[in-house]
């Protein structure tokens, strides 16, 4: 009944949105406001949607929404953990990567690190098939395009 | 300077010519002072200092990029500095359907990004492209963010609601669809209820059921007020409204004038602080006052102030739980029980309100 009315006015996607919301705290302020407002989504519902769906990670960590706006004002949205470049920086207690990757490097990091970053990474629902090896091989290369070095242990 | 003053009272379009030709002449901390007279300018709204501090300045960049590399184009953004980005999926239906061939359209996609305010734009974008081996930089445009825009948009979606049977929210501008039943005026401004969400509803009929007439209740996590007042239209003797968020007593107070509740009948505040001493302005809540308790908020607060909300409500009093997904229900249901009895659930959707009575006695 309204499963099958549902379906048939969901086709249409109006837009893909892609975001940065701190787990636990969306609010219909910038950037979430006018990135939903603009296709008319319900923000409120939105919020409320993903703090609850975020309360088991820890506060502020930066969630990497895509929201599937369609075009009756309707929408669909998986949260995905932080960008992997996110986790390097926490590690490794830096702000940015390097102004210069290839050329200076800012800090190190062991690769015990990189495989506590790809072990939850592959909880992604990207990332669940992929085998850890080559999770951890895109972890090096992000690393080093931010010029951080990887090394075996750190002394 | 003068020439900033004629920019912002034309249309949109010139501004962004304007830019082009002389990028030189921009510096981010002129953003500010063109947004507020943008905002004072523009129609009223009935928050001005609320929509100054959550409408923040921010740009809107329009980015022209090819078709093949939008999704890992859109990502390199995010990390380079973008707070979101939007893919018009419209454009691509179009194509298919004009077969006229124009190169432009048919190959490129056009990317709506927001940045902060002092974000330098160009670099990300340059940066993004090189991460994904694009060889020129895409074509850009950098407009200031229209604030008020999306705030009205947003207002605009909110439509008379029909909770159940002869009970209804309205938005302060609409006029009640059925001017008989019990009708709640609302404005919600930024302030979470507007009785269209799950949670709210849940929570409106399991307050139609408590409610017989003359009880005390507290709202706890009230947001734009919607329960203390619908509380209050159900014949409650009293109504507290809590709320950590500054900006939800205000809307819940104004939410109070639309529906003429005198202040006596409606109390609203931010939480107690946790030293007993009353800073003069907020007035402690007693102990064990209440004979409702609803607390509508989510998973993390509702497990932290758990022994608050408890012990505001009387012995044998209500307590209501919302704001839970049914993933969450059970380490709520596990937290709540050694104080609460004739526990009972109510579902809509993914949702789950869970309510109980207090145990009488020491808890």
């Amino acid at each position: 009944m309204a499963a099958a009315k549902e379906i048939l006015t969901r086709r249409s996607v109006a837009a893909t949105i892609r975001l940065t919301v701190p787990a636990g705290a969306a609010r219909p302020a910038p950037p979430v406001g006018p990135a939903l407002g603009q296709y008319r989504l319900n923000l409120m519902a939105f919020c409320k949607d993903f703090n609850a769906r975020t309360q088991k990670f820890k506060p502020d960590t930066p969630m990497a929404v895509t929201i599937t706006a369609y075009k009756d004002n309707s929408f669909e949205f998986t949260v995905k953990s932080p960008s992997v470049s996110w986790y390097i920086k926490k590690a490794a207690g830096v702000d940015k990567g390097s102004q210069r990757p290839g050329h200076l490097n800012v800090t190190t990091l062991s690769v015990r690190h990189v495989y506590e970053i790809a072990k939850v990474k592959q909880t992604d629902p990207f990332c669940q098939y992929m085998p850890l090896e080559s999770i951890c091989k895109s972890i090096i290369g992000t690393a080093k395009s931010m010029g951080i070095k990887i090394v075996k242990d750190l002394e | 300077m003068s020439a900033w003053n004629f920019i912002k009272h034309l249309p949109c379009n010139f501004y962004q010519k304007n830019l082009n030709l002389s990028r030189q002449i921009l510096r981010p901390r002129r953003f500010p002072s063109i947004s507020a007279s943008l905002s004072t300018s523009s129609s009223s709204s009935c928050f001005p200092s609320a929509t100054e501090s959550l409408a923040a300045p921010y740009l809107s960049v329009r980015i022209h990029c090819p078709k093949h590399v939008v999704d890992p184009f859109s990502e390199a953004l995010l990390c380079f500095g973008a707070s979101s980005v939007a893919v018009d999926e419209d454009i691509e239906e179009d194509d298919e359907d004009s077969a006229s061939g124009s190169s432009l359209a048919s190959k490129e996609i056009c990317i709506e990004s927001i940045f902060p305010v002092n974000e330098e734009v160009k670099m990300c974008i340059s940066q993004a492209a090189n991460s994904i081996g694009l060889k020129e930089i895409p074509k850009f445009k950098v407009e200031m963010g229209d604030e008020l825009d999306w705030i009205t948009k947003n207002q605009e979606l909110f439509q008379p609601v029909e909770i159940a049977e002869r009970l209804w929210i309205v938005p302060e501008w609409t006029s009640p669809p059925v001017a008989e039943a019990v009708n709640i005026i609302l404005n919600p401004g930024f302030a979470f209820g507007t009785g269209e969400h799950p949670t709210t509803k849940l929570c409106l009929l399991l307050l139609q059921s408590l409610i017989k007439g003359g009880e005390a209740f507290l709202d706890y996590g009230t947001g734009s007020g919607i329960l203390a007042i619908a509380a209050l239209k159900f014949g409650a003797a009293s109504s507290v409204g809590v709320d950590i968020d500054p900006l939800a007593i205000k809307s819940a107070s104004h939410n109070a004038t639309l529906n003429n509740i005198p202040l006596e009948k409606l109390e609203l505040h931010l939480p107690p602080s946790d030293d007993d001493s009353s800073s003069g302005r907020e007035i402690p809540l007693r102990k064990e006052q209440f004979d409702v308790v609803i607390a509508n908020i989510l998973l993390n607060p509702v497990m932290e102030l758990a022994d608050h909300i408890l012990s505001f409500a009387k012995p044998g009093a209500t307590i209501g739980v919302s704001g839970i997904l049914s993933e969450q229900l059970p380490k709520v249901t596990e937290r709540y029980s050694p104080f609460l009895e004739n526990i009972s659930v109510a579902t809509i959707d993914d949702w789950v309100c869970m309510s109980g009575t207090k145990k009488g006695g020491v808890y």
